[in-house]
């Protein structure tokens, strides 16, 4: 359960990035954020794991004793401790690259276990195996070992969900996940990201509206930092045109592209 | 049409500053004395000296093998902790890792050090510690900080941000990203790095060793002192021989080096 109320956030010169966003998300959902390029999608999902502090507004969310918390205004010991129960799929090249595939999930449960066996890369037994359940159900076990930055590009977001998975969060931001994939690729992805939101809510931002009306429970689309949509992921090609403006035909060619893909 | 090639306008810009060089370069020569004529003198006279040392003097060469071993000792310890006090450096001076007061201090020490020659460190460390290896050692350590501790601090802050905020944002602390963020990626070129200074530290190690921390150029000073060139002779030989393994061994060892997906 997140609740986002009012972020604003205004650039020195005056520029509003961020005009009053509120949205409100429950587990089982999986929220597709869109928006043309500036918009303020990326911004929004920064401000929900505190990368971001927004200039005014909270976003709540519920820590283990279910206890509410506002993530823009939490000092940075407790941020830590509550970034533990955030999982984040960042727009690709977020992994450390001359890690193994295996350390990179493991970096998901840093802030769960004692720093000082984390310094010296003592995980349990149990915690690697785990992790390598993890990579498992993204389907990369068998490159555990691989260093990552010899992985390509749709091999390296799988690492990154399963790092996500062994984190084991309460909630799951991913931002951009698929918009450095080919269309095959791409889906994939989402299709490994879709049952997630059975466990926990999960906000993605996209770029693609082909797939999140197809993979996504609900999408909202964001313009000039204000929410001018929010609802059903199946947009029309009128409401398309008015969070995109001409970037309409582009989204068309995708389209027959992953139609012809499909086939 | 076509350009004339060699117009007088084409070098034409160059003529002014090619005059000011070689104004300077005679007023130089004529403040600290120098002319062809003594340069050809002064080499004749290196040629027929380099004659008197010949041949080398080999029953000194055992004896030398040890200093020779000492001086390669204080070179090697001196990169070892100045390597280590290089990365506590480089990390305090990466704009994205601390406070920018601290990155400013830090980065003062490290450009202060760089400015100060070895061979003055070492002369103040011998009236702290007294001849030998010791205040070498302490001199190379420290030798290493402004020129590693800069470099490393530099492709600290080429590492990828998000490669940073990604292991923040699953709540690590500084130190884990340090650990796993950090160092897993600079490793390859510490090691580049360590690996180069210590080539230029065995190259310092001998020229200290003159000035008071023992080893082979010591013994060389002393040779020349006691006016035995044939001893001196051999040392040069073992200094040289000394350097260009070491240079060869690091040059192999750098070639090795798998620098996979580390930043160059």
């Amino acid at each position: 359960m997140l609740e986002v109320k009012n972020l604003t956030k205004t650039l020195p010169n005056g520029r509003r990035l961020l005009d009053g966003i509120s949205f409100k998300v429950k587990k089982g959902e999986f929220v597709g954020i869109l928006g043309s390029s500036g918009a303020g999608k990326t911004l929004t999902l920064r401000c929900l794991n505190g990368l971001l502090k927004p200039d005014s507004g909270s976003v709540i969310i519920r820590d283990e004793h279910d206890r509410p918390l506002d993530i823009c205004k939490i000092n940075k010991r407790e941020l830590r401790r509550v970034r533990q129960k955030i999982g984040v799929i960042f727009q690709g090249y977020h992994l450390v690259k001359r890690l193994s595939a295996l350390e990179n999930v493991m970096i998901g449960k840093l802030g769960q276990i004692n720093t000082f066996r984390s310094l010296f890369y003592g995980f349990t037994d149990t915690e690697a195996e785990q992790a390598l359940k993890a990579l498992d159900k993204v389907k990369m076990s068998e490159l555990a070992g691989s260093m990552t930055g010899n992985l390509s590009g749709g091999e390296m977001q799988r690492v990154a969900i399963a790092r996500a998975i062994f984190q084991s969060p309460t909630l799951l931001l991913a931002d951009e996940p698929i918009s450095n994939l080919d269309p095959s690729n791409a889906k994939t992805i989402m299709k490994m990201i879709k049952p997630l939101s059975e466990h926990m809510p999960v906000i993605g931002v996209f770029h693609q509206p082909e797939m999140t009306a197809k993979y996504c429970s609900r999408v909202i689309a964001i313009k000039e930092g204000k929410i001018i949509y929010d609802g059903d992921p199946k947009l029309s090609n009128k409401r398309l045109e008015e969070i995109y403006g001409e970037e309409l035909e582009l989204i068309e060619q995708q389209e027959h592209l992953l139609a012809a893909i499909a086939k | 049409m076509q350009a004339r090639m060699y117009s007088f306008k084409r070098y034409r810009k160059f003529i002014l500053p090619l005059i000011i060089l070689l104004a300077v370069t005679e007023g130089a020569a004529i403040i600290c004395g120098a002319t062809f004529g003594k340069l050809f003198e002064g080499l004749y006279r290196g040629i027929a000296f380099f004659g008197n040392m010949y041949p080398p003097d080999w029953s000194a060469f055992s004896e030398m093998l040890e200093p020779a071993l000492q001086s390669i000792v204080i070179a090697f310890l001196g990169t070892v902790f100045g390597a280590l006090m290089s990365i506590v450096f480089a990390l305090l001076a990466a704009s994205n890792l601390s406070h920018p007061w601290v990155r400013a201090i830090t980065r003062f020490l490290i450009g202060l050090e760089r400015s100060i020659p070895e061979i003055v460190i070492l002369i103040l460390l011998v009236a702290a510690f007294g001849l030998g290896a010791m205040p070498g050692v302490v001199a190379l350590s420290l030798g290493c900080i402004g020129m590693l501790g800069k470099l490393l601090a530099d492709i600290i802050e080429e590492i990828d941000p998000l490669m940073i905020e990604s292991i923040e944002s699953v709540g690590g602390n500084k130190l884990q990203v340090i650990v796993f963020g950090v160092l897993p990626q600079i490793i390859p070129n510490i090691i580049s790095y360590t690996l180069f200074r210590f080539e230029i530290n065995i190259r310092l190690s001998v020229l200290l060793g003159a000035v008071g921390a023992g080893g082979v150029g010591y013994e060389l000073d002393y040779s020349f002192g006691m006016l035995q060139y044939h001893r001196a002779f051999t040392a040069m030989i073992i200094i040289i021989a000394m350097v260009f393994a070491t240079e060869q061994l690091s040059y192999y060892l750098r070639k090795k080096l798998k620098m996979e997906g580390a930043l160059k």
